[in-house]
């Protein structure tokens, strides 16, 4: 068995994608481009959390 | 700080999960499902009213004998509510229309098709869950993986092909083509793998050497197959035949369009599936008493949540699929529980036949059990006065013409042994009966007809 120390900072990383492509939507101005591109990294960003974060408390 | 011990394993696509203590991944699971059933409490009218009326709110969700008070959803109630507003999918809908991104609808095999709508989200979710089955069959970005599926409107290998791709591999979609051209790009290509039906994996194999004179175990480099839609890839004798045919391993899923992709066989093979317990909770149910079964080798009715499935949810389904746990750990190191022989029948398929049960899938266990037989068959059942009359058509391969005698006595052998029943037997000439390239349908029971 191997350990990772530190899931919770995993866990802070991921939680750090999802704030900063919430950041793009919010100052987006409505530009597609941005706007639906981060909404993909939001999708992908839940799958993250599926693998890690659902883990953690 | 939070240490996570895991298996340090190329094997594993998700070790954190994967491999996870039995009891942390219960605490996971009940954990999960009160987030599912919050959210669908809260984004849809139908399943709010679903637990108002028994007096059940997200909250009272603590333990795993909670969950299995939580009111079951049938395939029947979608069809209710479906084709209302919010067009096409009705109070079921948890998002706004216009975040709806995948339609997808039952293949409509027990009745009315069911329409399924997806987000982005889900569907990079479909993409996940067929990672987790792709990866433990030993797929890796080295692959070049030949899809031959029509792509059309049911979900089938729509997310193989997405799940493979997030792996990384170099996939093929053998869209429209025939199967002689498939099969003909795939030795140009030298894919490595492929997925079908148990039923178009042989059907490939015929054509190949009927057809083309290839031989796919010497001509093809396809060495991993995955299977879906049929059991017949946990049938022994089935799979036996297409791992002959192809020189290939042939490995089991089982998924739906209502649940997701929930179950894989591993590299391991261990005569059963692994269930993706961070993604889905199974329980069994005794069909009789509806009480959870937890001991192995004893058969129930599947229930089934999907965790993570947001646009349209799947909680507590009664998917009325048959299944047994089994009493083994896999040697993969995997601890999500295994269920032992695929999905072993549908409640509403396994049927009295002069008074005993048989489930058509000991059928196609026998027939494909003797090899002078071909891969095709066909079982009707009729009522003679009050007598039950099954009939079976099966086809004799041409090399075996000569051995007709001796190839009935040993299809009656398997099917007594496999079913404890006697046959109307006839013999047809190879090629006779249907060819099916999707879900076959084999086993007709006339009696309710008459």
């Amino acid at each position: 068995m191997d350990t990772i120390s530190d899931i919770k900072e995993l866990g802070k990383m991921i939680a750090d994608i999802e704030t900063t492509a919430k950041g793009l939507i919010e100052k987006s101005q409505g530009i597609q481009a941005i706007e639906r591109n981060a909404e993909r990294i939001l999708a992908s960003t839940a799958m993250l959390k599926i693998n890690v974060n659902d883990l953690i408390d | 700080m939070e240490a996570a011990m895991f298996a340090k394993s190329e094997k594993f696509w998700n070790p954190l999960l994967e491999t996870l203590p039995k009891e942390k991944i219960r605490e996971l699971q009940v954990k999960k499902f009160r987030r599912i059933m919050k959210w669908a409490f809260e984004h849809s009218k139908f399943h709010h009213q679903l637990y108002k009326h028994v007096g059940m709110e997200p909250g009272d969700i603590k333990t795993m004998e909670d969950i299995a008070q939580v009111p079951k959803v049938e395939k029947g109630m979608m069809r209710g509510i479906q084709k209302k507003d919010p067009y096409p999918y009705g109070d079921m809908l948890c998002v706004p229309l216009e975040n709806v991104s995948e339609f997808r609808q039952t293949s409509g095999t027990t009745g009315q098709p069911v329409y399924q709508p997806d987000t982005w989200q889900d569907w990079e979710w479909w993409a996940e869950a067929w990672a987790y089955i792709l990866y433990s069959q030993g797929y890796r970005k080295s692959d070049r993986v030949f899809i031959p599926f029509g792509y059309n409107i049911f979900v089938a290998f729509w997310a193989g092909h997405y799940g493979a791709e997030k792996l990384g591999c170099e996939v093929v979609p053998g869209g429209v083509l025939n199967t002689e051209a498939r099969l003909l790009k795939m030795q140009e290509l030298k894919a490595t793998a492929t997925m079908a039906t148990p039923t178009y994996i042989l059907s490939m194999a015929d054509t190949a050497r009927k057809k083309l004179g290839i031989d796919p175990a010497k001509d093809l480099n396809v060495r991993k197959i995955t299977c879906a839609g049929e059991p017949g890839a946990s049938i022994p004798a089935t799979k036996k035949r297409m791992e002959e045919a192809w020189g290939a391993k042939v490995y089991d899923h089982i998924g739906a369009t209502e649940i997701g992709a929930w179950s894989y066989e591993c590299e391991e093979q261990p005569g059963g599936l692994h269930v993706n317990e961070g993604l889905f909770l199974v329980q069994i149910e005794d069909v009789e008493t509806g009480e959870i079964i937890e001991t192995p080798n004893k058969r129930g009715k599947m229930v089934i949540t999907a965790f993570d499935r947001l646009a349209q949810p799947c909680i507590r389904f009664d998917s009325k699929d048959i299944i047994m746990w089994h009493e083994q750990e896999c040697p993969c190191g995997r601890t999500f529980r295994m269920i032992k022989g695929g999905v072993v029948g549908r409640a509403d398929d396994i049927t009295k036949v002069k008074g005993v049960l048989l489930a058509p899938t000991a059928i196609e266990e026998a027939v494909r059990g003797v090899p002078e037989l071909g891969d095709e068959y066909e079982v009707t059942v009729t009522k003679k006065g009050d007598t039950d009359d099954i009939s079976l058509k099966v086809e004799l391969q041409t090399e075996a013409e000569d051995l007709k005698e001796e190839v009935l006595a040993k299809l009656i052998d398997q099917l007594r042994l496999k079913t404890n029943l006697r046959y109307n037997i006839s013999f047809h000439p190879y090629g006779s009966l249907p060819r099916y390239d999707v879900k076959a349908k084999r086993f007709k029971d006339l009696r309710k007809a008459h």
